[in-house]
């Protein structure tokens, strides 16, 4: 069972389930035409789970809290876009610092951000030089 | 570098080699062209101002870029923002009379001093001023004229380029341009990262159901043989997506570390 940010916060094992990010898994598997992996799908599961635990926020919540109903359709919420773009930097500072490997994450960062464009809302990670 | 090849090889690049400066002398050469452009009633109606990314604090970069214009910012070295300059019909009757002038403008054409200052300024140009959505109008499509000569030279400087939205408010704040100028695109220039083809010629409307001959809806039937000889000549190219553009495309966001 998932729930909503509270005290009783809590995920199941294999959110691979969830709505969003089984719609995440197959969109970014079709878009770039390659299959995923055991081990790929498991680490990127992995990773997005333990963000998701860290924010106190299931996946499905998570891409609801940055859309606003409309009578014309959904519409982005741009400033909770902002927080959720820092809140995934901090994600992948505190990897860079367990790691001490800027790369491992990105990675890391990049998980997240992957589930959240394909799940329609933009984002972006500084460029690595 | 023949002008239909850089016709044909003008795509929007978003990856760029983000540690390979522009030389200012390009930059300038692309500038240059902008200010020949076709100009109605002969006045600048683009203004454009550089910034040079590594220049700028990080803060100011992050507050220009809009969730459609993200990475390509960080990497293009060069940023151009572009703005249209609407006061541009105020001085027109001086600069059609210089136009009489110098010849461009002939009286075998209709035009004088008196045709000016009598008929056009207070009954063409003065109400143009006065209309917005004419004015706005009109100021876009010049300035866009310009934007345009500017990036087919830098095409044809050998760079990467693309036009594309930038947070304009912020701008205001950052660059202070003048409070009657509207802003456009920003234009980013540096070397390509991705293949400059860019995979390919991006889908187009067919060519008929564009271009009429005579009357609206009768289509400008294209001739076959014109299209080879231009695909010979490298204005055609081919269409998108090249076979390897997904590998490239994910080769290219694993080495800047973007997201998948």
């Amino acid at each position: 069972m998932t729930t909503e940010a509270g005290p009783e916060f809590s995920l199941p094992e294999d959110i691979g389930d969830l709505p969003a990010v089984k719609h995440w898994l197959e969109a970014q598997a079709r878009h770039w035409n390659r299959s995923q992996e055991d081990a790929d799908r498991r680490r990127k599961l992995d990773t997005l789970r333990s963000f998701c635990v860290i924010q106190q926020i299931d996946p499905d919540a998570l891409v609801r809290s940055l859309f606003r109903p409309t009578p014309e359709g959904p519409r982005i919420k741009l400033k909770r876009r902002r927080i959720v773009m820092e809140q995934i930097a901090e994600f992948e500072a505190k990897a860079r610092e367990e790691t001490q490997d800027v790369r491992r994450a990105r990675d890391t960062g990049n998980v997240v951000r992957s589930f959240l464009i394909h799940n329609g809302v933009a984002m972006s990670a500084p460029v690595v030089r | 570098m023949e002008f239909k090849q850089v016709v044909g090889l003008r795509r929007s690049i978003r990856y760029y080699v983000p540690y390979r400066p522009v030389e200012r002398a390009k930059v300038q050469t692309v500038l240059e062209a902008a200010r020949l452009c076709s100009q109605a009633i002969n006045q600048p109606w683009a203004r454009a101002i550089v910034v040079y990314r590594d220049e700028m604090p990080e803060a100011d970069r992050e507050a220009l870029k809009v969730p459609t214009t993200t990475a390509q910012l960080d990497m293009a070295p060069v940023w151009i923002f572009w703005y249209g300059d609407p006061s541009a019909p105020q001085t027109a009757q001086k600069s059609l009379k210089q136009l009489v002038d110098i010849g461009a403008l002939n009286p075998s054409h209709g035009w004088s001093h008196s045709y000016v200052d009598d008929v056009i300024w207070p009954q063409v140009l003065q109400p143009i001023a006065g209309d917005q959505a004419t004015l706005l109008a009109v100021t876009a499509v010049e300035a866009g004229l310009a934007i345009c000569q500017a990036l087919l030279t830098a095409v044809d400087e050998g760079l990467g380029t693309q036009i594309t939205a930038f947070n304009s408010a912020k701008a205001k704040e950052i660059l202070k341009p003048a409070d009657h100028l509207i802003p456009l695109w920003v234009q980013l220039l540096g070397y390509a990262a991705e293949d400059r083809e860019g995979g390919g010629v991006r889908p187009r409307a067919p060519f008929e159901e564009l271009y009429f001959e005579g009357q609206y809806g009768h289509p400008f039937e294209r001739d076959d043989a014109v299209v080879d000889k231009l695909k010979k000549e490298g204005m055609i190219m081919p269409e998108a997506p090249y076979k390897w553009r997904r590998d490239e495309v994910l080769a290219l966001a694993r080495q800047f570390g973007l997201p998948e």
